[in-house]
């Protein structure tokens, strides 16, 4: 090289603001030849639409089931079966007395009946009867926890009730807790996978479609090459066709899993309701909006990228 | 700004024709040189290896002190933003107007547009084709396009203006005044080598000529030799 003082080729002067305007005579020019692009374009943002709303829709599942999970889990819920023959004025004497501590919440009695009825849930009452005859089930009481419980005072308060006077056993209900717990782990991982393939496959489609914009300007790509422009200048039309494609595929994932969202929100109330709880379903929020948004622009950019990066080492040397 | 020497340069292609073959050459800064010799003698090879859009297989080009084969890949565009090219199938934009095109080169340095303009409509003047800047590449005449090429390359002032045939299409009289615009540039520090046929001008411009046949140089004159 020429000796180090002076530069043989000099950059050439830049204002200090140039990428501004840079950056907006790109945005422009992109709006316009994707508006000429227009199906395309819309076909594009369905496809990555499509490939951001199910790990989406997975990811709000398990963070209702999630919630729903925690929201028991602070408030158990148990249950004291009685001795067989204990008539339901006792139930309904230990049923305040549990209501009555301050380790309950709310307590109230089970009737031999409602046993039967939910112990037969799936069959007919009369065909349960059959089954068993007469209704064999005791009176029970059950209670939820009140908030704050630890698990060692709720240990300890149960030994104390199993051994009160008429009562059989004090079951804690958490089985179906704990089984809540792994399908919201479950539909959790099946989330991160799907979000996994299905974010590649969005990557892919927009750097594939990058690809197609690439060559229908191959002309442009390589005179701009031939009066010096660097790789950043030509890239970045592309960079912005790949945001414009991700961004907008992230809004189309956003109205997809709204629009489930309002189909599936009353059977999905009728069903917590049904468990006599109160449950708030976690809908869009802005931050879930605001992540579809960014991760589609990101798997945009990425796809431009890989798409770019080949095609400009291609035409380095003519 | 704009010395150029070529030491023992061959650039033999992937199947196996030798474009050219052993040349060495110096050009000084502000020297004009025309580049001739017949069909597939090399002429074009020779500027494409100056423009950097091919790498010789042997031999070093040195381009201002710097053997340019050498420079890193990220240096290129900033090599080639002090250049002027003039191809010979044009290589203007079909879906930009003639004032876009004149102003590509500018454009990617990021200048200010009302600055580009003025420099890309002053260019446009001198080849005198201010009145069609609106129009597109395809509504002009071959003439026409090959002088809106000429005025992109001009337009960024480069220290080193390589044209390829810029006269092929242009009658007597116009290619005079391309060369005189080119003299002009000569006459501020650039260095100026056109390959062109074009036997009158050669014998008429009084400058020097190489001469090249299947890629080596067979005669170099200065003028008044
Ligand atoms: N990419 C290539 N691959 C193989 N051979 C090539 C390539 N480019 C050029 N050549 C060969 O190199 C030789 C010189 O080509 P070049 O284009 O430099 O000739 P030229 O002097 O410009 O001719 P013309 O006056 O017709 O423009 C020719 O024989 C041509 O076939
Ligand atoms: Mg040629």
């Amino acid at each position: 090289m020429m000796g180090g003082d002076r530069d043989p080729w000099p950059p050439v002067q830049r204002p200090r603001f140039a990428w501004i305007r840079d950056h907006w005579r790109v945005s422009r020019d992109c709006f316009t030849l994707a508006c000429r692009r227009l199906w395309s374009s819309l076909l594009v943002w369905l496809l990555i639409g499509i490939s951001l709303a199910l790990p989406a829709a997975l990811y709000l599942l398990q963070r209702n089931l999630a919630a729903a999970a925690g929201q028991w889990d602070g408030r158990p819920s148990f249950t004291v079966y009685l001795q067989t023959g204990i008539e339901i004025g006792v139930a309904e004497g230990i049923a305040d007395r549990l209501d009555a501590q301050p380790e309950v919440e709310r307590a109230w009695v089970i009737t031999p009946q409602q046993a039967l009825a939910e112990f037969s849930e799936g069959l007919t009452i009369t065909d349960a009867l059959e089954v068993l005859g007469e209704n064999p089930l005791p009176a029970s009481v059950r209670a939820t926890v009140a908030d704050g419980v630890s698990e060692g005072e709720l240990q300890r308060f149960i030994a104390e009730q199993s051994a009160a006077e008429g009562v059989d056993e004090v079951v804690l209900e958490k089985a179906w807790l704990e089984r809540m717990a792994a399908i919201s782990d479950f539909v959790g991982r099946v989330g991160w996978i799907l979000a996994a393939v299905f974010g590649l496959g969005a990557a892919l489609v927009t750097a594939s479609s990058v690809r197609l914009v690439i060559e229908s300007r191959l002309e442009e790509l390589s005179v701009q090459k031939l009066v010096g422009g660097t790789d950043a200048f030509v890239r970045r039309p592309f960079l912005y066709f790949g945001l414009f494609y991700g961004v907008g595929g992230g809004m189309v994932a956003a109205m997809l899993v709204a629009g489930s969202l309002v189909a599936l929100e009353a059977p999905l109330v009728t069903l917590f309701d049904s468990y006599k709880e109160r449950l708030t379903i976690e809908g869009m929020g802005g931050p879930l909006v605001g992540a579809l948004l960014g991760v589609g622009g990101l798997l945009g950019l990425f796809g431009a990228l890989i798409a770019t990066n080949r095609r400009l080492k291609q035409v380095e040397l003519a | 700004m704009g010395s150029i020497a070529l030491h023992d340069v061959t650039k033999r292609f992937d199947n196996g024709q030798e474009a050219l073959r052993n040349v060495s050459l110096t050009f000084d800064e502000g020297s004009m040189a025309f580049l001739t010799g017949h069909s597939g003698a090399g002429k074009s090879t020779f500027l494409k290896l100056l423009l950097l859009l091919q790498l010789p297989t042997q031999g070093q080009i040195v381009v201002n002190g710097v053997n340019i084969s050498q420079l890193p890949r990220r240096r290129i565009p900033r090599y080639r933003q002090h250049l002027g090219a003039v191809f010979q199938d044009h290589h203007l934009l079909s879906d930009r107007t003639v004032l876009e095109n004149v102003a590509l080169p500018l454009v990617v340095t990021s200048m200010r547009a009302r600055d580009i303009a003025t420099r890309a409509r002053a260019a446009l003047s001198m080849v005198g084709l201010l009145a069609k800047e609106r129009l597109y590449p395809s509504h002009l005449s071959a003439g026409e396009q090959q002088r809106v090429g000429i005025a992109r390359a001009v337009v960024n002032r480069p220290n080193l203006l390589l044209a390829d045939e810029p006269t092929g299409n242009l009658d007597p009289a116009l290619s005079r005044e391309v060369m005189g615009l080119f003299v002009n540039f000569r006459r501020i520090g650039a260095t100026v080598i056109v390959a062109t046929h074009d036997q009158h001008l050669i014998e008429t411009m009084g400058v020097r000529v190489i001469e090249l046949d299947s890629g080596r140089v067979i005669r170099d004159e200065a003028p008044g030799a």
